[in-house]
């Protein structure tokens, strides 16, 4: 696709996707419901817990030696060893079922958007009392989700003297390193005990396990599909860019380290991937062997205007998001979203699959 | 046993005046709910204990709850907020009974019980202008005229119910204000004030009213029920920050100052996802349901001193009802699926209602 298409233009294709006419032929039977769901564990959901167990592992290195080497060599080093596992995090951050929902892991690794302030509130107090028990693993357990995840990790190696203030207190450095080893732990049970959940996705029908047929299952593998982009756009996208034409750059994500963008990139990148990525099994197929291919290729189409899209926007976001320009591709972007959205909402209604109905819109 | 045989079936048949449906016995019917029956349709479905589907009411649009008459064939299902209708149908005949429309200026909140002695039809209403929550009294022998209306003492008032001697209404005021020409949008959760207040019904004059503490202000009370001996049962929906851990049932008895407000052990209240739908005490009102269908959870609770009892699993499972034994409840699912589960013996089975996929139950079903 080109990237120099005008934007007219761009809005048409999203437009006229969104209405690809369907004609589904036949039931999905529960092993075809189980090879979808396998398939997506296995190519989609494992490796990205394996990368995140991975980079969270090679952070807490980094920030290891970062204590011990006071030095702008390590700090870069650790600099860039969070970006790589705050990006793994963006790319199963959609996942919000199964290991991830114990213990409030997905709150910990990320507890945002922080509307009070919470983190930098409760960090400073804890810094500042610089009590040896908060460094240990038991503190941990109990301590707010606020100032135990990345959002405080970013605030202390993206500060504005980060190396200065390190250097100051060591205890910052002690703190930093204990925040880290607790991630490594999270991600590492997360992906472990996903090991063993795999296997509830295992059978077409089961009276005992977490689901009662292959089709629930993969319920809640659409729900990670579907749900995440309407996140994508209110929070990461329509709070920061504000009501009126006044951006407020503070209300993007992680725009301390300047990965605003590239998280949304990741997000729907990620989506894309389960989407039509897994080589054994996917949606797109699944659309297509049931006489949906027109929407299958549409949706397809969408994810790649929408990269395509995104590659267009400057980075660091925070400095350019007052641009009117950038106001206008990053309002078509939501626009995009939406049109996805609705895309996705009507693969879901072809394949008879009703993501959630009292526990969606309730009263 | 139906009581017929095949002959007289066959020519009933035959007459073509009589839906085979229909045939059933009143007590042979199970439970009535408000159902999504197609990605745009809405029902009125009334299901028999063998499973069956009797009743198929389309709706003009999406229903919330469904009050049952106390002793004539009528059922009503209260169109969800914020719509204006109410359908009341003849669950013998199937037909449509009466359509209410809500007063010019309000409109309904998806709840309406009958009077104990079946003569009122009393409502949860928003008068959309001042967002003020109102109690509507319509007469069942007056073509539903209103013959009253009283405040609710409160903003977004939803479930209510009535004490054991039909004297005092409950509501459940859950201090949300919307309007319909923002749709569903939540205008006020910086300032919402939930409460639960006891009226009394035929002076309309507050008696009672108890305030979820300032600090969790931010706690819905939306649903509820009530046993014979008064006691309150509460399902709370938070609307604060998701990361917040808060209690999210409460008992209350007419007299004391404060809510009691109980937490589930510590992972299966996270598991709640801070919503819960519906609550219902069981027959003998010792045993009380809560669901919380965001967590695909339902939860059990002592009614007396609401101590934790058990939880089950239950994929958006939501409405809730008593059967006629103790401790077992029916519980039904957005995704068209209904159980019958025994808190005490932990027995659960699933009702074989063969309904298509795409049948989601609504928040509430009602035993008939």
């Amino acid at each position: 696709m080109s990237l120099r298409i005008s934007t007219s233009s761009k809005y048409a294709i999203f437009i006229s996707l969104a209405l690809a006419a369907v004609n589904v032929k036949a039931e999905i039977s529960q092993t075809q419901w189980m090879k979808l769901n396998q398939a997506s564990i296995n190519e989609h959901i494992l490796p990205g817990y394996q990368k995140l167990a991975s980079t969270s592992e090679a952070l807490e290195q980094a920030t290891a030696d970062l204590c011990q080497n006071l030095t702008d060599t390590h700090l870069k080093q650790t600099q860039s060893r969070f970006n790589d596992m705050l990006n793994a995090w963006q790319g199963i951050q959609h996942v919000q079922f199964g290991p991830i929902e114990l213990l409030m892991r997905s709150y910990t690794i990320q507890f945002w958007p922080d509307k009070k302030n919470l983190t930098s509130k409760q960090l400073n107090t804890v810094l500042n009392n610089a009590e040896p028990a908060t460094l240990t693993p038991d503190y941990f357990q109990t301590a707010s989700i606020a100032v135990k995840g990345l959002p405080a990790m970013e605030r202390i190696l993206f500060a504005e003297q980060p190396l200065q203030a390190l250097k100051q207190q060591t205890f910052r450095c002690d703190f930093l390193h204990a925040i880290s080893s607790h991630l490594e732990m999270q991600t590492q049970n997360t992906l472990n005990e996903w090991k063993l959940y795999k296997k509830e996705f295992e059978y077409t029908s089961s009276e005992e396990g977490a689901y009662e047929s292959a089709q629930e299952a993969t319920i809640d593998l659409m729900k990670a599909q579907v749900e995440p982009l309407e996140v994508i756009r209110d929070l990461k996208l329509l709070r920061p860019l504000g009501k009126t034409d006044k951006a407020k750059p503070r209300r993007l994500e992680n725009w301390r380290s300047r990965n605003s963008l590239l998280n949304i990139q990741t997000n729907i990148k990620s989506l894309h991937h389960q989407f039509s990525g897994a080589k054994d099994y996917s949606l797109f197929a699944l659309l297509s062997d049931h006489g949906a291919i027109d929407l299958a290729e549409g949706i397809e189409q969408q994810f790649v205007a929408l990269e395509a899209l995104l590659a267009q926007v400057p980075a660091p976001l925070s400095q350019h998001i007052n641009e009117p320009n950038v106001r206008e591709q990053l309002l078509l972007i939501t626009q995009g979203i939406s049109l996805l959205h609705k895309s996705l909402d009507k693969s879901m209604s072809t394949l008879e699959l009703q993501l959630g109905f009292n526990s969606r819109d309730g009263d | 046993m139906m009581g017929i045989n095949r002959r007289q079936f066959t020519l009933l048949l035959g007459c073509g005046l009589v839906s085979p449906n229909l045939l059933a016995k009143p007590q042979q019917l199970l439970f009535a709910s408000a159902a999504q029956t197609s990605p745009e349709g809405y029902a009125l479905k009334v299901i028999s204990k063998q499973g069956r589907s009797l009743i198929n009411h389309q709706l003009p649009a999406r229903a919330h709850h469904v009050a049952k008459h106390p002793h004539q064939p009528f059922l009503a299902a209260v169109g969800r907020r914020p719509e204006t209708f109410i359908d009341v149908i003849n669950y013998e005949t199937g037909l449509l009974s009466k359509r209410i429309e809500s007063s010019p200026g309000q409109h309904f909140y998806g709840h309406a019980i009958y009077s104990n002695d079946g003569r009122w039809l009393i409502t949860t209403e928003n008068e959309i202008q001042s967002g003020q929550g109102l109690i509507v009294i319509r007469d069942c022998a007056n073509d539903y005229r209103v013959i009253k209306q009283f405040s609710s003492y409160g903003i977004g008032p939803h479930e209510l119910k009535l004490t054991a001697n039909g004297k005092t209404l409950v509501v459940a005021n859950g201090g949300i204000l919307t309007n319909p020409g923002q749709g569903r949008e939540k205008l006020n959760l910086d300032s919402m004030q939930p409460s639960l207040a006891y009226i009394d019904l035929h002076s309309g004059l507050l008696t009672e009213q108890i305030f979820m503490p300032a600090q969790l202000h931010q706690l819905s009370i939306r649903h509820f029920d009530i046993n014979d001996r008064g006691r309150v049962v509460i399902a709370l929906q938070y609307q604060g920050a998701k990361s917040d851990d808060v209690p999210l049932i409460a008992f209350h008895s007419s007299g004391d100052k404060n809510l009691s407000l109980v937490k589930a052990p510590a992972a299966i209240n996270l598991a709640m996802k801070q919503y819960c739908g519906s609550a219902r005490f069981d027959h003998s009102g010792t045993t009380a349901a809560v669901s919380s269908p965001r967590g695909n959870l339902v939860t059990f609770w002592n009614a007396q001193d609401g101590s934790f009892l058990t939880a089950l699993k239950s994929r958006d499972g939501c409405g809730l009802t008593a059967t006629h034994e103790p401790d077992e409840f029916l519980i039904s699912t957005g995704r068209g699926h209904c159980y019958r589960f025994n808190a005490k013996t932990g027995l659960k089975e699933k009702l074989p209602l063969g309904l298509s996929s795409q049948t989601a139950w609504d928040n509430h079903l009602t035993l008939i």
